[in-house]
């Protein structure tokens, strides 16, 4: 019996063509254009490229500790971004999934939330309540807990508040949807056996929960890597990311090549990020 | 046949004023103006777009942003631009100007260009004048500072400084310079001096955001453009701004620019043209604090007092070799990355 229709080559094409175009015009062809620029050169004191072939751009990233500096700041703090939401997200998709009953799409919906707020209304949010005025800092002071005020904007604290704040949502969707299917019964079954709650959540309930953690943490660690208005707002200037590093030279010193090149190393480590991912998700696969 | 001939004659001679609003009928085309936004994009509604549009029944689209997006978007639309006019900072527009990017001021296409002040249309065409002082925390410094001040081991720390590059950054710099005894092509002598102000509190993206805690006495100081700052100020009773006299302040001038090879060349002088105005530069002086460039403004005494309108008052102005800042920009934002943020 056929699983689905005949459809004709030439249907498929004149199906797929219109994205394919899409995509080819809007995605491949200025994706090969910032291949080939990160190789060029800017025209020393102009806004001129030298398209002269060149590893200048890379020889510098490699060769200045300023930008490797950025670079493992940027690496380490998505890494840690990735950590807390995984954290925090744990508990809440499981809570929603087995006790939120009514409430459960409304609670999805304001998980979701931030997600569809776009960055920078949030973020402005962010730096009332946490500026040293702000009202986290004002109601510690009035409850007399601390003099001075917190240090929480221009630094990793605050743009790690923004950062998981922005991109919670990421981790818990995949984990609702994992943890949905991870039958009750196990849990029991484990527990009947004279498994603690500790041993039942490190033995049964994280490795069923695995690839919904696995396709989470890709998730937020790639957005967290390539993030710029949050780090750059909370950052106030002070906390160094690849992608504020690639803004301030594409559009304030016009040095477009070396943006280029700074994009393209924030590319490669998305790309080993999303390797490292598959190569987890199809061990999984083999030992299921 | 003769007196027919006369009333033709006559009724030619009488319509041939009418030939150049004839002319003018820019019904359907679009005119693109990159400008920043909030204060100045209403006052260019208000006194250029308007106007223009009720003139020539064209339509004026404003693009707003920072004028390095749109030094951006010219160098990327290099060879089929969509923007027909832009406003550049005045260490944009000799770059943009050298680079091919916009059309040289020229008074016999833009007829007010002829009322500016002579010499300052450098690039482009000189839209308004501001000064580069201090504006300061009030419980901090009892009498306005001089920019020696700022050095005192008490307010180290205790700076913040718009993002970098900018025309802020770059006239601090060669303020530090100064300080030390030497100029902006000292930049070791500039960066090392600069550096003994400590890393700034913030590296600010809005004025609320600085002058909220400036009032507070979280942050001493602040170099800033006289316009914006004077516009600004009326909110907070804790902030004041000076123009020091050692050295003086640091010329700073918006400039509005006719983009090369633009679809619309005409409509984009007549724009300038407007906003070159008597009456549009005085709504700059009046609303925004900002300096006229049109020599022909007369503003009353205290209107005049919070601006800098006359040659007299430029030449008293700390005025920078822009060209050369505008070619170390590259080096100079790692410099500022690093000895100045990465303290």
């Amino acid at each position: 019996m056929k699983q689905t229709p005949d459809i004709k080559p030439t249907a498929t094409a004149l199906l797929v063509a219109p994205a394919a175009i899409l995509m080819f015009g809007v995605f491949v062809l200025p994706f090969v254009f910032l291949v080939v620029l990160s190789f060029w050169s800017q025209v020393p004191g102009s806004v001129g490229i030298d398209p002269t072939f060149t590893l200048a751009n890379y020889a510098r990233i490699i060769g200045d500790g300023y930008y490797l500096g950025g670079l493992w700041t940027t690496l380490w703090l998505s890494g840690l971004v990735t950590l807390i939401c995984l954290v925090l997200a744990l508990p809440l998709a499981r809570w929603i999934v087995l006790h939120a009953k009514r409430s459960k799409g409304l609670l999805i919906g304001l998980c979701i939330l931030p997600l569809v707020c776009g960055a920078l209304l949030p973020t402005l949010g962010l730096v009332n309540l946490l500026s040293p005025l702000g009202f986290i800092n004002g109601a510690l002071k009035s409850m007399g807990l601390i003099k001075t005020s917190l240090p929480l904007l221009g630094n990793i604290a605050g743009v790690s508040i923004g950062l998981v704040q922005a991109f919670l949502p990421l981790m818990i969707l995949p984990l609702i949807s994992t943890i949905e299917r991870i039958p009750h019964d196990y849990e029991k079954a484990a527990m009947s056996l004279g498994a603690t709650r500790l041993v039942v959540w490190r033995r049964v309930l994280l490795p069923l929960m695995l690839p919904g953690i696995v396709a989470g943490s890709l998730l937020v660690f790639c957005a967290s890597l390539t993030a710029f208005v949050t780090p750059q707002i909370l950052g106030q200037g002070k906390v160094v990311t690849f992608a504020s590093l690639a803004y301030q030279q594409a559009a304030m010193v016009l040095d477009w090549p070396f943006a280029s090149a700074l994009g393209m190393v924030m590319l490669l480590f998305l790309a080993l990020a999303g390797l490292l991912g598959a190569l987890v998700s199809r061990g999984l696969g083999r030992r299921t | 046949m003769k007196r027919i001939a006369c009333y033709a004659a006559l009724t030619a001679v009488s319509l041939f004023p009418c030939l150049p609003a004839l002319a003018q009928d820019y019904s359907g085309h679009t005119l693109v103006v990159g400008t920043w936004g909030g204060d100045i994009e209403r006052l260019l509604r208000e006194h250029v777009a308007g106007p223009l549009e009720a003139k020539t029944g064209a339509k004026v689209e404003f693009l707003l942003g920072g004028s390095g997006d749109r030094m951006s978007k010219m160098v990327a639309e290099r060879n089929n631009p969509t923007m027909d006019v832009t406003f550049q900072n005045i260490y944009e527009a000799p770059a943009a100007l050298k680079e091919g990017l916009v059309v040289a001021p020229d008074a016999a296409l833009v007829p007010t260009a002829a009322d500016v002040w002579a010499g300052m249309n450098d690039g482009c065409y000189a839209m308004s004048l501001v000064g580069l002082g201090i504006a300061y925390s009030k419980a901090l410094f009892p009498e306005a500072p001089e920019w020696a001040d700022l050095w005192k081991a008490e307010f180290k720390g205790k700076m913040a400084y718009a993002p970098y590059p900018s025309s802020e950054g770059d006239g601090m710099l060669a303020v530090a310079a100064r300080i030390a005894g030497v100029d902006e092509h000292d930049p070791d002598a500039a960066f090392a001096k600069l550096a003994e102000l400590g890393a700034p509190v913030l590296s600010y993206s809005s004025l609320d955001e600085v002058f909220t805690l400036m009032d507070a006495g979280e942050i001493a100081a602040a170099p800033m453009i006289s316009g914006y700052v004077l516009s600004n100020l009326g909110n907070y009773e804790g902030i004041g701004f000076v123009f020091p006299k050692d050295p003086g302040p640091v010329l700073v001038r918006d400039m509005v620019c006719q983009v090369a090879n633009s679809p619309e060349p005409e409509l984009a002088k007549m724009f300038i043209d407007l906003a070159l105005s008597v009456e549009t530069q005085t709504a700059y002086a009046k609303e925004l604090n900002f300096g006229p460039t049109n020599s022909k403004v007369e503003l009353t005494e205290e209107e005049a007092a919070r601006v800098i309108n006359t040659p007299e008052e430029v030449k008293s102005l700390l005025q920078l070799d822009w060209s050369y800042i505008i070619e170390q920009r590259s080096d100079w934002t790692d410099r500022w990355n690093k000895q100045i943020l990465g303290q």
